[in-house]
Order: C-alpha cells, then sequence, then structure tokens
C-alpha cells in the first residue's frame, strides 16, 4: 500500500510551496545582524555564508557567444535565507533556505529553472572546506582552490546541461564604500562585492546538438538582513561589459513616492574604480512594453533604458537581446542579455538587466 | 403583443388561473412539491457525490502523477541513509523524496499510520492547494522545529478524539507532536509530519524508502548504477487507475438514485392526475371563455418551467446536504476497498446544478405538462364528465399494461447480453418500470376477480370493492411508487443480506488465524520453535505477495503454505477433481497449479483448466487454473501458490507477514503470545489480531452498504408519504359523499371499512407483486449485476424477515392514514355535509 499512502500525501509543488514564503521572515529584520559600516571584507572567508545575516547570494551572470558569433547569456544564482535569527542548526530543524534560479537565454529562446531545498541537510549549500563549493541538487560551483574562481559551473536545466569553466581576469570590486553599500536614506544597506572580470568558457547541450561558447561574466555577492526599506518596490539593475574595456553596475530601488535612490560602479579601461552616487546617474525608461508573464497575465515593463552619467559624459541605451526573458519562478522578475548601444545607436557592449517588483 | 395566437396579457391571465389552483388546494401543492423535491434531491444528491468522487481522482490522477513509479530500497528492510538520497539528487534525479512511515496504536488502542517526508522537495504540477498550512515561514517554521506538527485530517482528528494542538499519547508512552486539523481527506487517514519530527520519535536517522517519479530509460540506468549493493530499485506495478476501479460503486449510487427519482416523478404525477381532477373544470372554463389550446399549452409551459425552478433549486438544496452527509460513508467505502481518498467537503458546481433543472425539466414535462396539456386539449365539455376519466383510466391501464409486456419481452431478450453494468442497469430499470406499468392493470382484474369469487351477501364489502374501483384512478401513480419502492426495498435487502452472511462467514474462514505480524521484522523459524514448545502456538505460516500485473490490470501473487488451516478451509466456487479437498491437496502439491479468484473468472474469462501465464522474478511460467475461489470485494485478480513454489519462482522476495494460530486451549494465550513477540523486539504496531480485522472489514462493508440502505428507506419514506398525501386528498375530495352516506344511515364502522378495505387491499396486492419482482431483482443485482461490475458472486440468502418487516411498515401506513382520517371525520364530516352538490 504505499502506492496508495503516498498518493495521499498533499499535493504541493515545491516551486509554489517554498517560494510563498522565501524572502517572508518569522522574525523581524531587526533580530538578525546588522549591516554597518567599517566591516572589512577579505577573501577568502567573505565567500562562504553569512549565517547570521537574513539573506545572501552568489549572482552569476554570463555574455556568452557560440561559435556562429550569436548572443547567448547564462545566469546562475543560489539565494539563501535564513527564516528565523535563531543560530543555525544542522539537521532538519535547521532555518536556512537554499533557493537556485538559472537561466539560459539561447537565440531560440529563454529557458530557465529553479531548485529549491532546505538548509541543514547538505542537499544545498556553500562550503570553503576541500575548496570551495556552492551547490543545491545538481548545481554545482566548485572550485579546488578555496577561493571562488577558478572554478567550474555545472548545471541543469530540463533537457539542457550546462558546463562551464570560470576565470578571474581581474581582481573583486568592493561596492559602495568598501562593501558598505547603501539602499535607502533610512540606513538600510547591505554587503556587496562583485567581480566584473571573468573569463568563460563552456558548452551548453540540448537535444539538438552541443554548443561551443565563450564569453565574459560577471559574479555579484551580497547579504543583507533588508534589503529594502518599506517604501521600495523593488529595483533595476544593470551590469554591463562595454567594448573598450570598461565595466559599469548601475541600480536604482524604486520608491513609492519617486524619490528612487540610484547608486553605481563605473571602472574604467585601466581598472580604476569610482563610485557614482545617485545625482550622478541618471536612469530613464525609454520604451515600455507588455510581456506575456503567466497564461492569462501580460504586464508592462520597462525594457529599453537610457543610462546617462552627466560628470563622465556618458549615454548608454540599454535594450533586451529580445523582450521575453521573464523568470517566471513565484519570486519573478526579469532578467536577461541586454545589448549596450551609443547614442547614435552603434553596439559598444553588452551585459545583464535585473527589473525586479514588476508584478 | 402578440406571439403566434397569444397576446401576452391573456397569458398572464391564464397563468394566474392556472396557479391559482396550488394556492386554493395548499395540500395538492405540498404533496407535489414533496414529491418533486425529494425525488430531485436524492438525484443530485448522488450526482454531487459522484461527481465530486470523480474530481477527486482527477485531482489523485494528478497526485497520482508524482505517485512513486519506483522506490529505492534497502533489501532486507534497512533504511536509506541520508548521503544516498543526496548523491541521488546531486546525479540530477529530481522527482524524489525521502520517506520515513511506521505504525503506531494511541494509548486506546487505535492504530495510525505515520508518514513523514520533505515537503520542500515533493514533487508536483503546482495544484498549489488552498488549505496549505504553511502559508508563511513561521508556518514553516513550526512544522519543521521542535515540537513540530502533526497534521490530521479532520476524520482522522475526530475518530481519535484529538483537537487542535494536542498531542497524541501512544500506548507506549511516547507522544506525537502538537496536532494541526486540516480539513481535506487528502492524507487518506495518516498523519503527516516533518522528517525532523519522525526522526524524533523513531530515533532513526534513515529513511524508509525514496518514493522516485517517473524515469526515462536512461535515468533509470544511471539511477540504477549509483546504489551500491544492499539497495535495489523497485518499479511500482500499481499504478492505480482510481476511475475504473471504483466505477461500480458509482454505478450502483447512480442507479439507487434514477430510482429514487422515478419515484419522486411518480409522485408527481400522481399529483397531477389528482389534480387534473380539479383542473379539469378550470381548464373547461378557460376554454369557454375563448382561451386557445395554443394560449393554454404556452400556460403550461411557464407552470412547467417555475415548478421545474421550484423543484431544481429546493432539491439540489437538499441534494446538497443529502451529499454531505453520505460523503463520509462513501469516503470511506472507497478508501477501505480501494485506498482511493476523497475531500469530505462538498464541492457545488454549476453544471450539476443545470443537469438537475435540465433532468427535473424532463420529468416534469412527462410528469405536468402532458398529463394537463392533453387535458386541456379534449373537447371541452366532455372532460368534465367522471364517466370519460374513467373509461380513459381503463383504457391507459390496458396501454400500460400492453407497454409492459413489450419492456418484459425486450428484457428477456437482452438478459443474455448483459456485458457490463450498464446493460446490468438497463434490465433492471425494464423490469421494475413493467412491473410498476403493469400494476394497475393487475390491481383491476384482482380487484374484479375478487368481485367474482367473494360472493358475500354483506352489500357493505361488494360496495367496497366497487368503490376500490372507482378510487383506482386516482390511486394508480401512488401504488406505482409504492411498488417501485417495496421492490427496491426487497431487491436490495436481499443483497445486503446475502453479501452480509456469505462475508462474515468468509472472512471467519479465511482469515482464520489469530495474530498477523506483519512485515519481516522476527526470526520466523525461532519465533515458531518458540511458541511450538512454549506451548502457545498451534501452527502458523508465512505469507508471501508480491503485486503484478496481468494483461495490464493489477493483480497479486501469494504465496501460500498448503498445510495451514486457513488455505485447507480455503472456499473454493469451482474446482478440479472430485472435491475441493482433492482439488487443494492436487493444487499444494504440484508445481504448476494455481488458484484464481472469481474476478478472474468473470471479468477476465480465464475458466477452469485454463493455462495462465505469470511473469516471475525467473521470467514467465504457464500454470494450470486448479480452482476458482470467491473473493469478496476484492477489486483485485488474485493468483494462489504454494509458497514453496513462489519462494522458487520469486527467490528475492521476503515473507510479508506472519500468521499465527493459537492454542485455545491455554488461558490468556494471547498474552503469552504477544509477550513473547514483544521480547523478540516487536512493537504493538507490528501485529493485528484477527478480531480486528473482522470488525474493520465489517465496517468497511457496513458503510458501502448503508449508504444504500439510507437511499431505500427515504425513497420508501418518500412514497408512503406521497400515499399518504394521496389518499387524505382523495377523502378530502369525497367527504360530501361520506357525509352523505352517513345522512343516509352508513355506520361509523361501515364507513371505514368502505374506506380501508380497498386501501388495505391495494396496499396488500401491492406488497404481495413486490415480493417476487423484489426477489427477481436480488438475483438480478448478484448473479449477474456483481459478476458483471465486480466479478465476484455470493450464494443468494434469502430471508423472510425483512419482507415480512416491510409488510409491517406497509401495514403501519395503512393504519397511519386510518387514524388520520378518523380524525378529519370527526371534525369534518358534518360540515361537508352542507357541500354536497357543490361542483368542485
Amino acid at each position: 500500500m504505499k502506492t496508495l499512502m503516498l498518493s495521499c500525501l498533499v499535493l504541493w509543488s515545491a516551486a509554489a510551496f517554498g517560494q510563498s514564503f522565501f524572502f517572508d521572515s518569522a522574525d523581524p529584520p531587526s533580530d538578525f545582524a546588522p549591516v554597518v559600516p567599517g566591516v572589512s571584507i577579505a577573501f577568502p572567508q567573505d565567500h562562504a555564508a553569512h549565517s547570521d545575516f537574513r539573506l545572501e547570494w552568489w549572482y552569476l551572470t554570463g555574455n556568452l557567444v557560440d561559435e556562429q558569433g550569436r548572443d547567448w547569456g547564462v545566469q546562475w544564482t543560489l539565494f539563501r535565507q535564513a527564516l528565523d535569527a535563531s543560530p543555525s542548526q544542522k539537521g532538519w530543524s535547521n532555518s536556512q533556505m537554499w533557493m537556485g534560479h538559472a537561466a539560459v537565454t539561447t537565440p531560440d529562446g529563454h529557458r530557465f529553472a529553479q531548485r529549491l531545498s532546505r538548509g541543514g541537510i547538505g542537499q544545498a549549500g556553500v562550503s570553503l572546506e576541500d575548496g570551495f563549493s556552492a551547490w543545491i541538487d545538481d548545481w554545482r560551483w566548485r572550485s579546488d582552490t578555496p577561493e571562488m574562481l577558478p572554478a567550474r559551473l555545472n548545471f541543469a536545466l530540463d533537457d539542457m546541461q550546462v558546463s562551464l569553466e570560470l576565470e578571474s581576469s581581474g581582481p573583486f570590486i568592493l561596492q559602495g564604500d568598501q562593501g558598505f553599500s547603501q539602499k535607502a536614506a533610512g540606513g538600510q544597506a547591505s554587503y556587496y562585492y562583485s567581480l566584473p572580470y571573468i573569463r568563460i568558457v563552456g558548452s551548453v547541450t540540448t537535444s539538438n546538438g552541443v554548443h561551443a561558447l565563450a564569453g565574459e561574466g560577471w559574479l555579484d555577492r551580497e547579504w543583507s538582513s533588508q534589503p529594502l526599506s518599506d517604501g521600495q518596490l523593488g529595483w533595476d539593475w544593470f551590469s554591463l561589459h562595454l567594448e573598450a574595456g570598461e565595466k559599469l553596475m548601475v541600480y536604482q530601488l524604486r520608491d513609492r513616492s519617486g524619490a528612487h535612490w540610484l547608486s553605481g560602479t563605473w571602472i574604467d579601461a585601466q581598472g580604476r574604480v569610482q563610485k557614482l552616487n545617485g545625482d550622478e546617474i541618471n536612469l530613464n525608461p525609454r520604451e515600455r512594453r507588455e510581456l506575456s508573464v503567466r497564461p492569462d497575465t501580460r504586464i508592462e515593463l520597462p525594457l529599453d533604458w537610457v543610462i546617462s552619467l552627466p560628470r563622465l559624459g556618458r549615454e548608454i541605451r540599454i535594450t533586451p537581446l529580445y523582450d521575453n526573458q521573464w523568470m517566471a519562478t513565484a519570486i519573478s522578475y526579469w532578467e536577461g542579455v541586454v545589448i549596450a548601444q551609443d547614442s547614435t545607436g552603434k553596439r559598444i557592449g553588452r551585459g545583464y538587466m535585473e527589473l525586479t517588483g514588476y508584478q | 403583443m402578440r406571439l403566434k395566437g397569444v397576446s401576452l396579457r391573456s397569458l398572464c391571465w391564464v397563468v394566474k388561473a392556472l396557479i391559482s389552483h396550488y394556492w386554493y388546494r395548499p395540500w395538492q401543492t405540498l404533496f407535489l412539491l414533496s414529491g418533486l423535491i425529494a425525488g430531485v434531491a436524492l438525484w443530485s444528491g448522488v450526482q454531487i457525490v459522484n461527481e465530486q468522487a470523480r474530481t477527486s481522482y482527477a485531482d489523485a490522477g494528478q497526485m497520482l502523477g508524482s505517485q512513486a513509479s519506483f522506490w529505492v530500497e534497502h533489501d532486507n528492510d534497512g533504511g536509506i541513509p541520508t548521503s544516498l538520497y543526496l548523491r541521488i539528487r546531486q546525479a540530477g534525479v529530481l522527482d524524489l523524496f525521502p520517506v520515513v512511515e511506521f505504525s503506531v496504536r494511541s494509548n486506546e488502542g487505535k492504530r495510525l499510520s505515520i508518514l513523514a517526508t520533505d515537503l520542500m522537495v515533493v514533487p508536483g504540477d503546482g495544484a498549489f492547494s488552498s488549505e496549505n498550512p504553511v502559508q508563511s515561514s513561521r508556518d514553516w517554521l513550526s512544522f519543521i522545529q521542535p515540537p513540530y506538527q502533526a497534521w490530521f485530517d479532520a476524520e482522522t482528528a475526530e475518530a481519535l478524539n484529538i483537537a487542535g494542538g494536542q498531542q497524541l499519547e501512544l500506548d507506549d508512552g511516547r507522544r506525537l507532536p502538537p496536532a494541526l486539523i486540516r480539513q481535506s481527506a487528502e492524507q487518506g487517514g495518516r498523519v503527516v509530519m516533518d522528517l525532523g519530527a519522525a526522526k524524533s520519535l523513531t530515533g532513526s536517522e534513515q529513511f524508509n524508502y525514496l518514493a522516485v517519479g517517473p524515469l526515462t530509460p536512461e535515468a533509470r540506468t544511471k539511477l540504477e548504477s549509483l546504489l551500491p549493493v544492499g539497495f535495489r530499485l523497485v518499479e511500482n506495478e500499481q499504478h492505480l487507475d482510481l476511475k475504473e476501479l471504483t466505477q461500480s460503486l458509482h454505478t450502483h449510487l447512480d442507479a439507487m438514485s434514477l430510482l429514487s427519482f422515478a419515484v419522486g416523478l411518480f409522485i408527481v404525477f400522481n399529483a397531477v392526475r389528482f389534480s387534473l381532477l380539479y383542473r379539469r373544470h378550470t381548464f373547461m372554463n378557460l376554454r369557454l371563455l375563448g382561451c386557445g389550446t395554443a394560449e393554454i399549452a404556452t400556460a403550461l409551459i411557464i407552470e412547467t418551467l417555475i415548478w421545474s425552478l421550484i423543484g431544481a433549486g429546493a432539491g439540489y438544496a437538499l441534494g446538497v446536504l443529502l451529499a454531505q452527509a453520505l460523503m463520509p460513508g462513501v469516503s470511506a467505502s472507497l478508501q477501505g476497498l480501494y485506498g482511493a481518498t476523497l475531500k469530505s467537503v462538498v464541492d457545488v458546481k454549476g453544471t450539476t446544478l443545470l443537469l438537475t433543472w435540465l433532468i427535473t425539466l424532463g420529468g416534469l414535462i412527462w410528469a405536468l405538462f402532458w398529463p394537463l396539456l392533453l387535458q386541456s386539449r379534449r373537447a371541452a365539455l366532455v372532460a368534465s364528465r367522471d364517466s370519460q376519466q374513467a373509461r380513459d383510466s381503463r383504457n391507459a391501464d390496458r396501454f400500460q399494461a400492453g407497454l409492459a409486456a413489450l419492456l418484459v419481452l425486450v428484457a428477456l431478450l437482452t438478459f443474455t447480453s448483459i456485458e457490463n453494468s450498464a446493460d446490468g442497469f438497463v434490465q433492471l430499470a425494464l423490469i421494475l418500470f413493467a412491473a410498476a406499468m403493469a400494476l394497475p392493470l393487475i390491481l383491476r382484474t384482482s380487484l374484479t376477480l375478487f368481485g367474482r369469487v367473494i360472493r358475500t351477501p354483506r352489500f357493505i364489502y361488494r360496495w367496497a370493492l366497487a368503490d376500490a374501483m372507482a378510487q383506482l384512478p386516482m390511486l394508480r401513480s401512488a401504488m406505482m411508487a409504492l411498488l417501485l419502492a417495496l421492490i427496491a426495498n426487497v431487491g436490495v435487502g436481499v443483497l445486503v443480506d446475502s453479501f452480509r452472511l456469505s462475508f462474515t462467514d468468509w472472512l471467519s474462514k479465511r482469515q482464520s488465524a489469530d495474530l498477523y505480524i506483519r512485515a519481516n521484522k522476527v526470526d520466523y523459524n525461532a519465533l515458531v520453535e518458540e511458541g511450538l514448545e512454549s506451548g502457545w502456538l498451534l501452527s502458523s505460516h508465512q505469507r508471501y505477495l508480491v503485486d503484478v500485473r496481468w494483461q495490464g490490470m493489477p493483480a497479486q501473487v501469494r504465496g501460500l503454505n498448503p498445510n495451514a488451516r486457513d488455505s485447507r478451509e480455503l472456499p473454493l466456487a469451482k474446482w478440479l477433481g472430485s472435491s475441493p479437498q482433492d482439488a487443494l491437496k492436487r493444487w499444494g502439491e504440484s508445481s504448476d497449479a494455481v488458484l484464481i479468484n472469481e474476478q478472474l473468472s468473470y471479468l477476465a474469462g480465464v475458466s477452469l483448466g485454463d493455462e495462465v501465464e505469470l511473469v516471475t522474478d525467473l521470467g514467465p511460467k504457464r500454470f494450470t487454473v486448479m480452482g476458482l475461489f470467491y473473493d469478496y470485494g476484492n477489486p483485485y485478480y488474485q493468483f494462489y501458490l504454494p509458497d514453496r513454489e513462489f519462494r522458487q519462482l520469486w527467490p528475492n522476495r521476503n515473507s510479508s507477514g506472519i500468521a499465527l494460530w493459537l492454542n485455545p486451549q491455554i488461558e490468556g494465550v494471547t498474552d503469552l503470545a504477544e509477550s513473547a513477540l514483544i521480547a523478540r523486539g516487536l512493537e504493538p504496531a507490528d501485529w493485528i489480531s484477527q478480531a480486528r480485522i473482522r470488525v474493520l472489514s465489517l465496517s468497511i462493508f457496513d458503510q458501502t452498504f448503508a449508504i444504500t440502505l439510507v437511499m431505500n428507506s427515504l425513497t420508501l419514506t418518500v412514497a408512503a408519504i406521497a400515499l399518504l398525501a394521496s389518499l387524505l386528498a382523495l377523502m378530502h375530495q369525497r367527504m360530501p359523499q361520506f357525509a352523505q352516506w352517513r345522512a343516509m344511515g352508513v355506520t361509523h364502522l361501515e364507513l371505514f371499512t368502505l374506506v380501508l378495505l380497498p386501501l388495505l387491499l391495494f396496499c396488500a396486492l401491492t406488497w404481495l407483486i413486490s415480493l417476487p419482482v423484489g426477489a427477481l431483482l436480488g438475483w438480478i443485482l448478484i448473479d449477474t449485476m456483481n459478476i458483471v461490475s465486480f466479478g465476484w458472486s455470493m450464494p443468494i440468502h434469502w430471508d423472510v424477515t425483512p419482507v415480512l418487516r416491510l409488510g409491517a411498515m406497509v401495514a403501519l401506513i395503512v393504519l397511519f392514514t386510518a387514524g388520520v382520517v378518523a380524525i378529519i371525520w370527526k371534525r369534518q364530516l358534518a360540515r361537508s355535509l352542507a357541500q354536497i352538490g357543490e361542483l368542485i
């Protein structure tokens, strides 16, 4: 009667079940460890999980090109959330929850997948023992060194197998003020560092063959206990690799009142890092278009943007490789490959854009 | 506004005139209403239950999509370590979840199953239940952290007397986590908890098994290559198609509901016929005033529509209540028999309501619209005469009886070609309606015969007979309804009684061991040795069972010890050889003989002496069918082999349990045996005693048939009330006549006789007719329907008691009516005298 007993289990999808309360915490943010300025970030220790903080992620995006020169994109993120502020314990009662999101932007369409796991049992996690390892189920980021890179990243999306070799070609960048990245006037902040210089070589295997890919990637590492203030609805985030060798990261946290919080980092071709304040960035959506996000729902998203950095005299137009790169996971958002153009429309680079908080 | 010769204004008046009838005759209205609503309620109640079940199976089908297609198990009932589970996940097999399940007993002796898994990874298709108790992090943390939660469904909680937040105490002192009660029955009576909670109860770190979803051949090979020695991947060959399995139960319910609806319609028909008496004058007047037949017809359509809306609406509402009452019983039966689970809360569906209305409308067209239309079309003055009515009635009776004969002919012709339950029900319907239609003519003929045969000088009796003849047209439909209800009662009574007796008998023979020890937890040989030495054990055997698929249907092969008592006493329906014992002996000694259950014979056409091929672990093998055994209520095919053969052909299967016969001559032998078992490390949850099985099986049986019996009783009650209302209305109408007779000198007693005697005659005749037809019904239900629907039959048991009980009930109805009539007379007879000569 085993079959019958199991068929009597309540039917919940892994997706709908856990995600309904990912990002929802049993304890208020103030119970968790606070993000304060002046804390130094050191590697490789800070590559590991900071369990005292509520939310954390290891987030890679890759702009790749196949043998025919077509643009591809790859995204892989591992999220950790502490459901309550009590100290972590091993075993089934562990109060951490892990979620993995992965997506591949192929010339023929966008594919994505999700994984969900509870903490404490070894099904998902990040570890520095025996080399750096970040995994959830069959997705694994593995380095033989305690550093995050060089590493192998392997994950599967339905029938697609992705296998990438990652190598760093530049230094880690501490965002904000030595890693203290403020998000709102009230002091909400996160610890945030990135690695914009990643060389990626790998392949994507699908039912119709193997595609060899190569390109550049961007890693974001962030952890905090309260990433958004009460009035903030979501954010628009951009990371760009420009052909001249420059890198740009800008984001705006959209506030209900209209007083959005902007911040960014500009790295020139020589690797000099400049922090950009809110008044030095203009982020304007140029065109909104409708997108089908569920079988019966369409929403309007700002998909074309203009980023102007007056102090640097730069104006960059952003347009997605194609519109439908929506992550229809239960926490849903738009994340995909964008092409950067100058004001004449000439292509000057590529990157990733993330639009959250639009439902 | 004109509408094909009908002006709206005058139409309104006509409708008013017609409907005013109901206003002036509230009893008739009540009568019609009750019949209509009762019929609709009974029909729609069952429809709702059946619909609900079908939806649940569809949901379960989705659930069953996430049902385990495979299991990863340990060869020797050991556990699966977490590391293996994670390794399989890391290899990409994600449609996988770990399960811990075990049985416990509450301190009141009630047994429960505990099921624990990681809800975070249970695969599914996103049917997010609105009853999900986990809606936030806090909810999830309560589930996975001490003191944990134990999720009960409402019925189990009630059975165990547990309220939300309470911790159920077990018989060994342990306590379950605090209870959380969920309304839905999806858990099937199991208690669900998180793996951490289970671990704290069992102390074990390992899983009982891993449930795996569907695997492609490559995935399967990959998975098998990951399993170390000692672990295996087992395919689930028992994919259930719930809908098919449970079809029979629902067909039975459908039939009962249709019968009830028919009875309801008969009552409406009766009410209408009755009202024709009154309404023919209305029609006459309307016609004389100049209303055309088209206008009257339209007004009648409106009247019918109004009644259909009222009847469907109120009937459906009652039906919902009925469905709520029936659901737990149906749920329990389905769960007990097939393991299917249904939600116990009824979903109200628009389509069922629509269907109810359409059927009500259809029925009313026959019962209300048609007779009234016919009446309205008759030549105005001619129609108002009583004699015309009587003549009509005689013709109608003859016509109906002719129709009945036709139905019987059709029934006889199609009898041999019954192939499935639908055909069977058509047969039943033909017979039932034939009986009902023939009834008026039979009654009429009987009365005439009585008249000729009983030559009594007492005029009162001749008068009573003549009066009876005159009353016949009025009471026809009520009698037909009563007949239907009586036949159903008799027939189903035969079915249920036979079943119960055979079942009890069969249970005591088949399940005759005293203790059954589940699974493989104890050293069989050592236990038996000890038992025999200490003297408490009389005999024992190991039970072997494997689930297979035979010709695409789920089946079971059992290995039985041919020398064990229950094997030697296996009740065989058919056998090869001179006697059952001879056949059993030969089966026990042979290496290619098999015993099969009745289902295989009736549903799959396998006969004695045939060869069947079974796929064993060593490859396919052919067996000869040596005997056919009764296997009541089993939805699966069963093959029995001697256990020695079984072990050879399925060498890696472990026994599924041990049966022990205890020595009845030792005092307190059960305690001795149980202590011995505990001493060997078993827990009370690991064995079950025969008495308990008996009780369990009988309760499942009872619940299954309780529903049918309830429906039956309801139908009979409705018919009885209809009859009562009919009679009262009749009495009321004839009150002036009675008053006149009194005035002429008829005594109270004679008056009473005049009224009661026809009634008694009719009821007695109807009851008598219901007996053979009911017996026929019972026989068809058992020997044909059961075989065709379920695949098994049983010996028919004729018992006179329920029939007599029915007769007594009918007599009671008559007496009750008499009583009411007496009271009415006392009050109104004198006054009615004044109404003589009134045109009613």
